[in-house]
C-alpha cells in the first residue's frame, strides 16, 4: 500500500539519495561525536522526495547555520525507506528531528514514548492563538508532541472547461451527483474517475461519506474502535455508497490502476470529477493546472455540519534526540511564518499557521477558502485508525466498491479485525 | 577450514535468523515494543484466517503453473539446439527474460495487462472484443501474475537443458541411431535419462522458486485486488511491516518454511543418495 502523502511528494526521491543518508547515517556512527561539540550539532533526518521542497530545508539550514554557528546535517531518505526506517532509528540512533504524519500514527509513537513532549515549545513561541484547529492533530492528552506542517484538504475535482463547456455546476447534493452522473455517462464520460489499486482512495470515499451521514463523532469513534463496523448506524452509509456503485458512478475495472491514471482520465477529459487534494495537479500537464477547480464533497444528511478530511504532516523531536534544546530552537526558526510558507510553497499545501503570508497557488487559496466553512476536521482513514486496522479496512473498502454484494462478509471481518485489534 | 567464513556467515545469517523466527512467532509483537508470550496463539488465528487459506490456495497455483517451466523449457532447447542459421540470435532472444530483473517483467506485463492501452487489450480490440481487466479480476488474477513470472522461469529451465544437451555422449546417440532409435524413442530412451540430473536442478528450483515468489506480486498487484492474489510470503511482508504484527507474520514465516523444507529434503536425499553409493 502506498500512503497518500508519499504520493505527493514521491516526485523525484531516488536510491541514491537514501543510500547517501544511510552511509552518513552510518559514518556518524561510526566516528562517534564528543560530548563537548554535541551541542553545536544538529541532525535532520528528512522524507521529502520533492527536490524543490528539499532544497528549501536545505537553504533554511544553511541560513541557521550562519546566524547560529550550529552545524546542521540533513540526512534525506527515500519516502517509503523511511517508513520502515523510523521505528528502527527512532529507538537506536534517533537524529535530533524527523518529519512524520500527525493524528494516529503520530500517537503510535507517542504511546511508546518515542517522541518527545516539546510543550514547553508551544508556550514559549505561542503557536497554540496562530495554530487553531491544526494544533489537536498533534496533541496528545493535552501535550503537544510536534509541529503541524502542510496540510491537504480533500474534495471533489474538476475542470472549469469541461463544466462550462457542458452547463454542468458542481453537485452540491448527492442527488445532484447522480443526476451529474447520467449526464455524464450520456457524454461518453466517467463520472467520478477511481483508481483503488493502491486501496486508499475508496477509503477516503468511506470517509467522506460516514461523515456526511453519521458527522464527526460517531466516525472519530469508529477510528478509534469503540463502534462497531456492523452498527445500524453505518448501514445508510453502505446503502448509499451501493447506490452510487450501482448507478456506475466510478471508473470500470478500477482495482487495476492507481490515483495517477485516474487524474490523467480526469486530465483528459474521459472523466467528469475526481475525489483527491491539491497534490492532483500532479496528475495534468503543467500549462492546464489552472483548469482544475475544487468543490466540497456532495452533501448528504441535509443540514449535517460540514467535517472533512484534512490531513496534515508534522515534524517532531525523537525522545531519544542528543541535541534537543538545540532542535527547538531550529524549530522556532523553521516554523517562522516566512520560513513555512517558502517550504510548504514547493507542495501546494495549505500552512498550518494564520499568520503565513497569502499562497500565490490557486489550489492552494481555494482550500483555505473553503476550509473557512468546515466545522471539524478527522485526518484520513488510514492516519485516524489504528494501522494494523487501516491494512484490513482498506482491502475491504476496496473489496465493498468491486463486490458491493458481499457486504456481510467485509464489515463481519472489519469487525473481527477491530475486536482482535482495540480488545473489545 | 576454507568454509569456515563460509559456513559462520550462513549460520548466522540464516540458521539463527530462522531459528529467531520462529521464536517470535509465539509472541505478540509490533516491532518496537515490549515482546509479549502468546503461544500458540498466533498459529491459531492463522489457522482461523481465510487469507491464509487464500495464500496457501495461490502458492499451490503458482507451484502448479511453475510445472510447466521444465516441459516448456526442454522443448524450446530441443528447439534451439538445432544447427540452423541464425539459432545464435534466436537463442539469445530467448535468454533476454533472464537477464531482465524480475522486477522488470512484473511492469512489462502490468502494461500488457492493462485493459485501456495493453498489447491485450489491443489484441482483443482488433477482434473487436474487450480485453478483460485481468489483474482486478479475483479469479484470474493469479494465473495472470503466474504467467508473467513463468516467462523467465522457462527461459531458465531452456539454459539449463541446453547446457545439458550440449554434454550428450556423441556415442550413445550414435549406438541409438544403429539401433534405429528416430523422433520420440530416441529422445525417451536415449536422450532423457542422460539428462536426469539437469531435469531434476530444472524442477528443484522451479519448486523453490514458486514457493517463495514475492517480488512479481508486490509489483504486479500488492496481492490485490482485496488480498486475491496473495501469497504466503507477501501476506507475511504485509502483515509485519503495514500491520505492524512480527509474530504473526513470523509464524506465517514458520508455515512456509516447514512447507519449503519438505521439498528441500526431498531435494537433499536425492542429491546425497548417488554420492553414499558412490562411496
Amino acid at each position: 500500500m502506498k500512503d497518500l502523502t508519499s504520493l505527493m511528494e514521491s516526485a523525484s526521491a531516488s536510491r541514491r539519495q537514501f543510500v547517501i543518508g544511510a552511509g552518513t547515517a552510518l559514518a556518524g556512527i561510526a566516528l562517534g561525536c564528543p560530548a563537548v561539540a554535541q551541542s553545536k550539532e544538529l541532525t535532520i533526518i528528512s522524507n521529502i522526495g520533492n527536490a524543490a521542497q528539499r532544497d528549501v530545508l536545505q537553504r533554511l539550514a544553511s541560513e541557521y547555520e550562519k546566524a547560529s554557528g550550529v552545524k546542521i546535517t540533513i540526512n534525506n531518505m527515500d519516502h517509503e525507506a523511511h517508513k520502515t526506517a523510523i521505528r528502527s532509528y527512532l529507538v537506536v540512533g534517533a537524529p535530533d528531528l524527523c518529519f512524520w504524519f500527525s493524528g494516529n500514527r503520530m500517537k503510535a509513537f507517542v504511546k511508546r514514548d518515542l517522541f518527545d513532549d516539546i510543550s514547553d515549545l508551544f508556550e514559549r513561541e505561542n503557536y497554540k492563538s496562530v495554530l487553531g484547529p491544526s494544533a489537536a492533530a498533534v496533541t496528545v492528552d493535552g501535550k503537544q508532541y510536534g509541529l503541524p506542517l502542510g496540510g491537504l484538504l480533500w474534495g471533489m475535482f474538476y475542470r472549469k472547461d469541461v463544466f462550462a463547456e457542458k452547463g454542468w455546476t458542481a453537485p452540491k447534493t448527492v442527488k445532484d451527483l447522480l443526476v451529474l452522473g447520467e449526464q455524464a455517462k450520456s457524454a461518453g464520460m466517467v463520472p467520478v474517475s477511481m483508481g483503488t489499486k493502491e486501496m486508499w482512495p475508496a477509503a477516503g470515499w468511506f470517509d467522506h461519506m460516514n461523515l456526511r451521514i453519521n458527522g464527526l463523532d460517531k466516525h472519530i469513534a469508529l477510528m478509534d474502535g469503540q463502534m462497531s463496523y456492523m452498527d445500524d448506524d453505518l448501514k445508510p452509509v453502505f446503502d448509499a455508497w451501493e447506490e452510487l456503485i450501482k448507478a456506475d458512478l466510478f471508473s470500470p475495472n478500477h482495482t487495476s490502476f492507481g490515483w495517477e491514471q485516474a487524474a490523467a482520465a480526469l486530465a483528459q477529459k474521459k472523466a467528469a470529477m475526481m475525489n483527491l487534494a491539491g497534490f492532483i495537479k500532479y496528475g495534468f500537464p503543467e500549462d492546464q493546472v489552472a483548469q482544475i477547480a475544487f468543490a466540497p464533497f456532495p452533501e448528504i444528511t441535509s443540514g449535517m455540519a460540514r467535517y472533512e478530511d484534512f490531513a496534515l504532516n508534522s515534524i517532531h523531536v525523537p525522545k531519544n534526540a542528543k541535541n534537543k534544546e538545540g532542535a527547538r530552537d531550529f524549530l522556532a526558526y523553521f516554523y517562522k511564518p516566512e520560513n513555512l510558507s517558502a517550504f510548504l510553497e514547493t507542495e501546494s499545501a495549505v500552512p498550518p499557521r494564520n499568520d503565513c503570508p497569502p499562497s500565490k497557488d490557486p489550489l492552494v487559496n481555494a482550500a483555505v477558502e473553503s476550509l473557512k466553512t468546515v466545522v471539524g476536521s478527522a485526518q484520513y482513514y488510514d492516519r485516524d485508525t489504528d494501522p494494523d486496522m487501516a491494512q484490513e479496512g482498506l482491502k475491504g473498502f476496496q473489496e465493498f466498491m468491486a463486490r458491493p454484494d458481499r457486504r456481510e462478509q467485509i464489515l463481519e471481518h472489519l469487525e473481527a479485525t477491530r475486536k482482535r485489534i482495540f480488545k473489545a | 577450514m576454507f568454509i569456515l567464513p563460509g559456513a559462520l556467515l550462513f549460520g548466522i545469517v540464516i540458521i539463527l535468523a530462522s531459528l529467531q523466527t520462529v521464536w517470535v512467532s509465539f509472541f505478540d509483537w509490533d516491532g518496537v515494543g515490549e515482546m509479549q508470550w502468546v503461544g500458540l496463539s498466533n498459529y491459531v488465528q492463522l489457522f482461523d484466517d481465510a487469507q491464509f487459506y487464500v495464500s496457501l490456495k495461490n502458492n499451490l497455483i503458482w507451484l502448479g503453473m511453475f510445472m510447466l517451466a521444465p516441459p516448456l523449457g526442454l522443448a524450446l532447447a530441443l528447439l534451439l539446439n538445432q544447427p540452423i542459421g541464425g539459432m545464435r540470435i534466436m537463442k539469445s532472444l530467448f535468454f533476454v527474460p533472464l537477464v531482465l530483473a524480475s522486477v522488470t517483467v512484473g511492469v512489462v506485463f502490468t502494461w500488457v495487462y492493462d485493459p485501456s492501452f495493453g498489447l491485450l487489450s489491443l489484441i482483443f480490440g482488433y477482434f473487436g472484443a474487450t480485453a478483460p481487466a485481468l489483474l482486478s479480476d479475483e479469479h484470474f488474477v493469479t494465473f495472470a501474475v503466474v504467467a508473467a513470472a513463468l516467462w523467465p522461469q522457462i527461459a531458465f529451465c531452456l539454459v539449463l537443458f541446453l547446457a545439458g544437451l550440449n554434454n550428450l555422449s556423441e556415442d550413445l546417440i550414435g549406438a541409438g541411431r544403429v539401433d534405429g532409435a528416430r523422433g520420440w524413442p530416441m529422445l525417451w530412451h536415449v536422450v532423457l535419462p542422460q539428462l536426469r540430473e539437469v531435469s531434476f536442478i530444472a524442477l528443484a528450483v522451479t519448486v523453490i522458486g514458486a514457493l517463495r515468489s514475492f517480488d512479481m506480486v508486490a509489483v504486479m498487484t500488492s496481492g490485490g485486488p482485496f488480498g486475491s492474489s496473495t501469497v504466503l510470503a507477501y501476506q507475511m511482508y504485509e502483515q509485519s511491516i503495514f500491520s505492524y504484527r512480527f509474530g504473526y507474520g513470523a509464524a506465517i514465516a514458520t508455515v512456509l518454511f516447514v512447507i519449503m523444507a519438505v521439498f528441500i529434503a526431498w531435494y537433499l536425499r536425492t542429491l546425497l543418495k548417488p554420492e553414499q553409493e558412490n562411496a
